[in-house]
């Protein structure tokens, strides 16, 4: 059964690290589909978080699809990670590229990038906006 | 959505001075709620008008629905631990867990023996004797065996040493847990309140500065640096917090609903603990520049 | 709450029975002996006239045998400082422990209404020190009960003073009948209720004590005597004699002609104008050799009278009543005083 960690230096929401450490061990093959993740019970004993926390995590990842919550037995992972279809992502590698480029030939240098970059990445995947 | 405790207008004068003044609050149901600010701020007076053992001299209180120690039920329904829990020290560890039977209707002895079990106390060793760790764990004991809906505590492990602290908070989550009751924890740590808590309000100046969920907190406020320009300058729908400035740059802490897309600036999230700083130092910040007070409400 | 407060409660009131115990086995060590005498001293089978004298060689021989003297005194002494110990040592903690090391904090926080907290420890505390004193009290009179009798048999003249003392006199009148009753509950509630005012115990206790001590002072002397108006009497010629010890100089009352066991509050000789007169006049005691002639013929024929403020016997207990029921009214008042000042604006 998986273990988690708390980093509590890192600025990520504790109930966001839960959800990718389940991504990570579902990457690596430690977590496969019919395994059970800890109750929050487990969890709350382990890392002395609050429990709302671990069942905000869980509802996430029951929303993703990869885990079910069956009443009275537990939380059950039920699919591993799609993969991104490489296609897919060689296709966006190549129109990020242009913009790239056609962003420095305007004369942005890598401080704007990343700026612009920033502002727009966190308006689109800021939470609750599809 | 059901509220644990709904304050309009909740003071608290003592003589000339107030210890607590123009509190409103609603905090929701089956929340760990933290309650921050310094010493002196109020916290030990709103938690004490929470369970009865202040009134208020203006405004009102209402807890899981009805006016705070009304009758013994309401009292049977809300646990306390308050500041350096106090207990009998002439009485035994067993002798606490008996009163706590004959006092309360609702008392569940498997619950309070398994748990003096587990935490490895002697029932007949005096409360007087206890570390402050036992003690601790003793009075939340007393607090959580009659099953209340909502438990109270006020700064429970300000004079604990790290592990000690851990164990409790971590003895207070598996309760929680178990028993999926609302909590008030009031304490000057962040550090603390940050693992345990999903709802803050930060008290000031005997005056709540802010009070909501954690999660939408840090998402709507943002620190923005950038050429230096008077805080007036920034749209309505950004409310200043915090400013600081050299000749050069200013720095603004700003608490707005919409997304920063202003290029001048470059904006970076905020830690819990730069929010709750933020809001704790607002009435100093006010009083300096003679401004009227602003209450955020959530 | 019962079984709560007795769990606080325990200790105190074994040392009350332990004090208890101790003093009842003085007693029927010492009781069997002095009812003994008592049926020797031909007290019960006596008639008239000679009772007294009968009494007098009862009590005069009780004096200056071994411990009776000292017990006597010491019960009157334990039923008078018991309501000043029973308000300073279970009064005065009740409520300012728990206020000083803040366990208020957790008891108001039970499933119990702050109300009911106050009156199941205010009573059940208070019933337990009005037991311990009438308790107390009981077992003295039993055991002094010879003595009593003897002594209401004496003449105006006690013949030994430590038996001496009417009813009504100062020390036998608060520690006898139900006066102890009514000062354990005033010093118990007291005791709580300057703990709640001034919130620890020690400075309680202390405050406990000056008042009570006060009051125990100020009522035989000030109030007492006038809790019904006093009766006034003249007494000249032979009874003026009788009254006051004119042969020795004496001008002050003694006895009240007529009025055995009264209570003097007061008295002076006075002339025929009624203006005092503080020393008696030389010819009505020569110096000696001469030989004094009667005195009080003496002193009638110049028109001095002996005027004598008193209480008479017969009200002892019209006066035990009023002064139980005035102190077991101030007990009520400070027992509502504490539910007042603990409501919880004050905290």
């Amino acid at each position: 059964m998986i273990e988690f960690q708390l980093d509590t230096t890192s600025g990520v929401a504790t109930y966001l690290q839960l959800v990718q450490q389940v991504h990570q061990a579902l990457q690596l093959g430690l977590l496969e589909p019919g395994d059970r993740l800890p109750t929050a019970q487990q969890v709350v004993a382990q890392l002395a978080i609050n429990p709302n926390t671990v069942l905000k995590a869980y509802r996430d990842l029951e929303r993703q699809g990869l885990v079910r919550a069956r009443p009275g037995q537990g939380t059950f992972i039920t699919r591993s990670l799609p993969r991104t279809d490489p296609a897919v992502q060689s296709r966006f590698l190549g129109s990020m590229t242009d913009w790239l480029r056609s962003a420095r030939a305007a004369g942005l240098g890598p401080d704007d990038v990343e700026a612009i970059y920033r502002t727009a990445f966190r308006s689109c995947f800021a939470e609750g906006v599809a | 959505m059901s509220f644990v405790i709904e304050a309009r207008g909740l003071g608290k004068q003592y003589g000339r001075r107030w210890a607590l003044r123009d509190c409103t609050l609603a905090l929701p149901a089956g929340r760990v709620v933290g309650l921050v600010g310094p010493n002196g701020a109020g916290k030990t007076t709103l938690l004490h008008l929470t369970v009865g053992l202040l009134a208020p001299t203006s405004g009102s209180i209402r807890v899981l629905g009805t006016p705070p120690a009304e009758g013994p039920e309401q009292l049977g329904r809300v646990g306390f631990v308050a500041q350096d829990t106090p207990v009998y020290a002439r009485l035994s560890v067993a002798q606490h867990l008996r009163m706590g039977a004959w006092l309360n209707p609702s008392w569940d002895r498997q619950i309070a023996e398994s748990r003096i079990e587990k935490l490895d106390l002697d029932p007949r060793q005096r409360a007087g004797t206890l570390s402050g760790g036992q003690r601790a764990q003793l009075a939340l004991t007393l607090a959580i065996a009659k099953r209340p809906e909502c438990l109270i505590l006020d700064e429970p492990v300000a004079s604990l040493d790290p592990l000690a602290r851990r164990e409790f908070l971590r003895s207070l989550m598996e309760v929680v847990a178990a028993q999926g009751m609302s909590v008030v924890l009031s304490s000057h740590l962040i550090a603390d309140l940050e693992r345990v808590c999903d709802y803050l309000v930060v008290l000031a100046g005997s005056r709540v500065q802010v009070a909501g969920e954690v999660s939408e907190l840090l998402a709507s406020h943002h620190r923005l640096s950038g050429a230096r320009r008077d805080a007036s300058s920034l749209p309505a729908s950004q409310e200043v917090i915090e400013e600081s400035h050299t000749d050069k740059q200013s720095t603004f802490l700003v608490r707005t609903s919409d997304p920063v897309h202003d290029p001048a600036w470059t904006v970076r999230p905020v830690t819990l603990d730069d929010l709750v700083i933020a809001y704790m130092s607002r009435p100093a910040a006010c009083e300096r520049a003679h401004q009227p007070q602003l209450k955020v409400m959530s | 709450m019962i079984r709560f407060t007795w769990l606080q409660f325990r200790v105190q009131a074994r040392v009350a029975v332990a004090a208890l115990l101790a003093f009842a086995v003085v007693l029927m060590v010492t009781g069997p002996h002095l009812a003994g005498m008592y049926a020797g001293s031909g007290i019960t089978a006596c008639h008239g006239g000679a009772c007294e004298a009968a009494a007098g060689r009862f009590l005069s021989r009780l004096a200056i045998t071994g411990p009776y003297p000292i017990v006597y005194e010491l019960g009157i002494g334990l039923i008078l400082a018991v309501p000043a110990i029973v308000g300073i040592f279970w009064g005065a903690p009740l409520i300012a422990r728990e206020l000083e090391n803040r366990t208020f904090a957790l008891a108001w926080t039970q499933s119990i209404t702050r109300t009911r907290w106050i009156l199941v420890k205010l009573a059940l505390t208070g019933l337990a020190a009005v037991a311990v004193t009438e308790t107390l009290s009981l077992i003295y009179s039993w055991w002094a009960e010879p003595i009593s009798k003897a002594i209401s048999l004496q003449g105006p003249y006690p013949v030994a003073s430590e038996f001496g003392g009417g009813r009504l006199s100062l020390v036998i009148f608060a520690s006898h009948g139900i006066t102890p009753l009514g000062y354990a509950a005033f010093g118990f509630a007291l005791g709580t209720a300057t703990g709640a005012l001034i919130r620890r115990p020690v400075p309680a206790m202390a405050v406990t004590l000056a008042i009570f001590a006060a009051a125990q002072i100020a009522m035989p002397l000030r109030i007492r005597p006038h809790l019904i108006p006093p009766a006034r009497t003249i007494a000249s010629g032979p009874s003026f004699v009788q009254s006051a010890g004119v042969n020795l100089g004496n001008l002050t009352a003694t006895v009240v002609p007529g009025q055995p066991g009264a209570w003097i509050i007061s008295s002076g000789a006075i002339n025929a104008a009624g203006q005092p007169v503080t020393t008696v006049p030389a010819p009505c005691i020569p110096p000696p050799p001469a030989k004094p002639p009667d005195p009080g013929h003496c002193m009638d024929s110049r028109g001095i009278r002996e005027a004598i403020t008193y209480q008479p016997a017969s009200r002892y207990w019209p006066f035990q009543w009023i002064e139980t029921g005035i102190f077991l009214a101030l007990a009520l008042v400070l027992a509502a005083f504490c539910f007042w000042r603990l409501g919880r604006r004050r905290t």
